[in-house]
């Protein structure tokens, strides 16, 4: 069970989404706190652009206060549907804008303001390429990427949410990172990598 | 026939994807969090949760049966089988060529009255 912020015993998201549906308004509170950063971090990496970030941040929450009547504690995790929920939103944003490459004076401004202004956008283009190339892959292949390197989950972890085995999410990973290579090759120089 | 094994990633994808994954995240604004908590109010469920609206017994009734289709035809049925055992048809001097059932209702081909559903137009013709 989770520790808050003053090293109590917290009640589980699912625990909090069941009293937010029965019109606890300190649940809605929890939740938001919770789980709006995590849900605008997410789309933030994938999208860079903080507006539009913000956008499927409160479009993610908005399905989740709309399914609580519903939920079933037990089959899935709260941040594990929000997850996804989330990657399927940018998703359709990041078709939307094309495949074509973004023109270097639309790229948003640099996530990381302590670096160099060329550093800076180094990694705001690696972070766009990925992005584009991420939106291209099936559902679960970008998730097992995702969840392994941009959340740091182990694999039996990442079977456990999507739940599948342990032996399936080593070959969608690896799939996955297949396909990455494959459709970043042409950039591999111009990301500063060596190939 | 053997198969050649596919190479791994390369490296750098990795890499790449780490690289990308440790990229600081922007903390949400403030008003990004009133504008989710404003939400979270206006769709909140009543104190003991949605109430579920529960059909009259009528209703589950008809559900039951099959839905108002059914019914109506299970209504017109009961109704013309009624009339003919008390020899209704007959006593009324209706003369029937041809008995329908269709879409829930029964029809009675007649030469003189033509297509009508029954009981309604019977009686209006024979009043």
């Amino acid at each position: 069970m989770p520790l808050d912020a003053d090293g109590d015993t917290a009640p589980d998201d699912a625990a909090l989404l069941a009293r937010y549906a029965r019109g606890d308004a300190s649940a809605a509170r929890a939740l938001t706190v919770r789980l709006t950063p995590r849900a605008f971090a997410q789309a933030q990496r994938l999208l860079g652009d903080r507006a539009e970030a913000e956008d499927v941040a409160q479009e993610a929450m908005m399905r989740l206060w709309r399914v609580a009547p519903d939920w079933r504690t037990g089959e899935a995790k709260v941040t594990t549907w929000l997850y996804r929920v989330v990657a399927n939103l940018c998703t359709d944003r990041l078709r939307k804008r094309g495949r074509s490459d973004v023109p270097l004076d639309s790229i948003p401004d640099p996530v990381d303001t302590a670096a160099s202004p060329e550093a800076a956008l180094q990694a705001e283009a690696r972070r766009a390429a990925l992005a584009r190339a991420l939106a291209d892959l099936p559902e679960r292949q970008r998730m097992a990427v995702m969840l392994r390197h941009f959340e740091g989950a182990t694999n039996p972890e990442i079977a456990a949410r999507l739940g599948i085995s342990v032996e399936a999410v080593e070959s969608l990973t690896a799939r996955g990172k297949r396909a990455l290579a494959q459709a970043l090759s042409g950039q591999v120089a111009a990301l500063g990598y060596e190939g | 026939m053997t198969r050649t094994p596919k190479p791994d990633a390369s490296e750098w994808v990795d890499t790449l994807l780490d690289d990308v994954g440790k990229l600081p995240p922007a903390d949400p604004r403030g008003d990004l969090m009133a504008r989710v908590l404003a939400d979270a109010h206006a769709m909140m469920p009543p104190p003991g949760g949605a109430q579920k609206p529960r059909d009259p017994g009528w209703r589950q009734v008809v559900r039951l049966l099959g839905g108002w289709t059914s019914v109506g035809g299970l209504v017109a049925a009961t109704a013309f089988g009624f009339a003919v055992g008390l020899g209704g048809l007959d006593s009324v001097g209706v003369d029937l060529d041809a008995v329908w059932l269709l879409d829930g209702a029964v029809y009675v081909e007649d030469a003189e009255m033509g297509l009508g559903a029954f009981g309604w137009d019977i009686e209006e013709t024979g009043a």
